[in-house]
């Protein structure tokens, strides 16, 4: 019973906060301790006023671009990291993880702000440093779910065993390593994309006046008007919970296919 | 001969180990490649390009200025203060909650554990402005939850749960560090082996003794590394502080921030503080790892 009542504490404890902006968003207005009305109204103005409409078009990209250099990047590298040996590769595996600990947002921001001002790569200010930025943070989630798909999966035995079937390193990779990997790929993908979407702390500091992203349009809105900010929150909101969603479920689909 | 056929295999040991080294260079390497090139240069160079930047002022010229001031100015001196207390009350509200809200969620049915632990993870990808606002709305000074409380028990409207002092702040925050710490901890709550405490149960051992020598020990390793995650966490945050209070609170983050990209732009200066927060943070982790060997080894 007491486990019980626990857990519908713990579960209203995430919950109540994130339905706060979310009926704020459907309300006409909300200033007393019931909302009053129903309306549409501030969604409407994400799509329709072109600053925030743009700022979501911004953010979208970033938030493809950060998956796509991720995917360039992470991957690969978890699959040779998996593979090197305990003495410098297990030495990279915990760098990739203490990394962003030493190195928070603010400080990468800190940095990448006065590291590219100059050609060739004059990025400060530019959508460019804004992915570069938002893959940075991204990283360590893709790379830690991939690699973990890597271990799961055995791959080095897996690729024995292909290989000894007279496969190829393309045709391990094609027909037998990466599809054994894509749920966790896809995991990772996910998590980046709506870490992306949220992220304020480095994009306020890189982003300048040409990439301004849907967080930097809310954060101007907090202070001006409260009902398209709740809009925007509550956006953000449905990201991060259909990505989770979507995630579980991939989860999900790996358990099984493993058990059959 | 045995001694040939003994050379013979070590030389065929040697020229195998050559050749998985050279086969390893090539394709690992190559996979490896685009990762090191990307930190190489958009994580280590910049730092160490702001780190060079700080020994320089404003207009070229070598100086410890920024360094002095950063221990020496009282705005500084009480932005590392306030960082310091902050983050450790983040952390240990966020370390003690999470190990409860892991410790309940291992007992409970699977189904139920795996929904709570889904939902858990949800604030990790959480914007730091969706939070304060959530929080605004509801405990914010005319707050549902602060409406609630003033009408039920008649109270004025002077009288609130204050969101934009440290207390409020830590709750705000909270809502990422508990999560964060439950994720953690569940996975060390679920190697704990209930087997281990049924040995210990059956040899004598009471309910103290069974936490003191069993649970504990198990625990801790696990415990210190999400502390160090919380502790690092927090000496970087200030999205939620700013979108609560602006630059009302004085945080080493917030100098950073202030100096970095506001009107009290000042690149060195920033880049100088920068490099105290990234030394702070790397002494809390080292003590915090090494609380966690020098545990590991009283054990055995």
């Amino acid at each position: 019973m007491i486990r019980r009542v626990l857990f519908v504490v713990l579960v209203l404890y995430i919950v109540v906060p994130l339905l706060m902006p979310i009926i704020f968003s459907f309300s006409v207005f909300w200033q007393d301790i019931l909302p009053q009305g129903f309306t549409l109204r501030w969604y409407e103005a994400i799509l329709t006023r072109p600053a925030n409409y743009e700022a979501l078009l911004v953010s979208l990209t970033v938030a493809l671009g950060a998956v796509l250099l991720n995917g360039m990047i992470a991957v690969p590298a978890a699959y040779a990291l998996n593979r090197a040996g305990p003495g410098w590769g297990r030495r990279l595996r915990e760098g990739a993880v203490i990394l962003p600990l030493l190195f928070p947002p603010l400080v990468v921001g800190t940095a990448l702000l006065q590291a590219f001002t100059r050609p060739p790569l004059a990025l400060t200010g530019t959508i460019w440093m804004v992915i570069i930025a938002h893959a940075i943070l991204g990283f360590p989630f893709m790379f830690r779910i991939v690699l973990a798909s890597f271990q799961t999966i055995d791959e080095r035995t897996l690729s024995e065993a292909a290989a000894s079937l007279g496969a190829t390193f393309w045709q391990r990779m094609r027909y037998v390593l990466i599809p054994n990997v894509m749920p966790g790929i896809l995991s990772g993908a996910l998590l980046v994309f709506a870490i992306s979407m949220g992220e304020f702390e480095v994009t306020s500091m890189v982003a300048g006046f040409t990439a301004q992203t849907l967080p930097l349009r809310l954060f101007q809105q907090i202070r001006n008007d409260m009902r398209i900010a709740s809009a925007i929150t509550a956006f953000l909101i449905y990201v991060s919970f259909l990505s989770f969603a979507l995630m579980t479920y991939l989860g999900a689909r790996m358990r099984r296919l493993r058990a059959s | 001969m045995p001694g040939v056929s003994a050379m013979t295999a070590a030389l065929r040991g040697i020229r195998g180990e050559a050749r998985r080294a050279t086969r390893f260079f090539s394709v690992e390497l190559l996979l490896l490649m685009p990762f090191l090139v990307f930190v190489g240069l958009f994580e280590l160079y910049p730092i160490l390009n702001m780190a060079f930047r700080s020994l320089f002022d404003q207009n070229g010229n070598f100086t410890l200025q920024n360094y002095i001031n950063a221990f020496t100015k009282p705005q500084f001196q009480t932005a590392i203060r306030n960082s310091l207390l902050f983050a450790t009350a983040a952390s240990l509200v966020g370390g003690i909650g999470g190990t409860f809200v892991a410790a309940l969620a291992v007992r409970l049915p699977v189904r139920w554990r795996n929904l709570l632990l889904s939902l858990y993870a949800l604030p990790m990808t959480l914007s730091g402005l969706v939070v304060a606002f959530a929080f605004i709305v509801l405990l914010g000074r005319n707050g549902v939850l602060n409406l609630l409380i003033r009408r039920a028990f008649g109270l004025p409207p002077t009288v609130y749960f204050n969101l934009y002092d440290w207390p409020g702040i830590v709750m705000v925050y909270a809502f990422f560090q508990i999560p964060l710490m439950t994720l953690s901890m569940a996975a060390v709550f679920e190697n704990l082996d209930p087997n281990l405490i049924e040995a210990a149960r059956n040899l004598g051992a009471g309910p103290w003794q069974v936490w003191r020598h069993v649970v504990i020990p198990v625990l801790l390793p696990g415990f210190l590394a999400g502390m160090s995650i919380q502790f690092a966490g927090m000496m970087g945050a200030f999205g939620t502080v700013m979108a609560l209070v602006g630059m009302a609170k004085n945080l080493l983050s917030l100098q950073i921030y202030s100096h970095a990209s506001e009107s009290t732009y000042n690149l060195p200066q920033a880049g100088a503080l920068a490099m105290v927060l990234i030394t702070i943070t790397a002494t809390g982790l080292a003590l915090l790892s090494w609380g966690a060997r020098r545990l590991a080894r009283r054990r055995i």
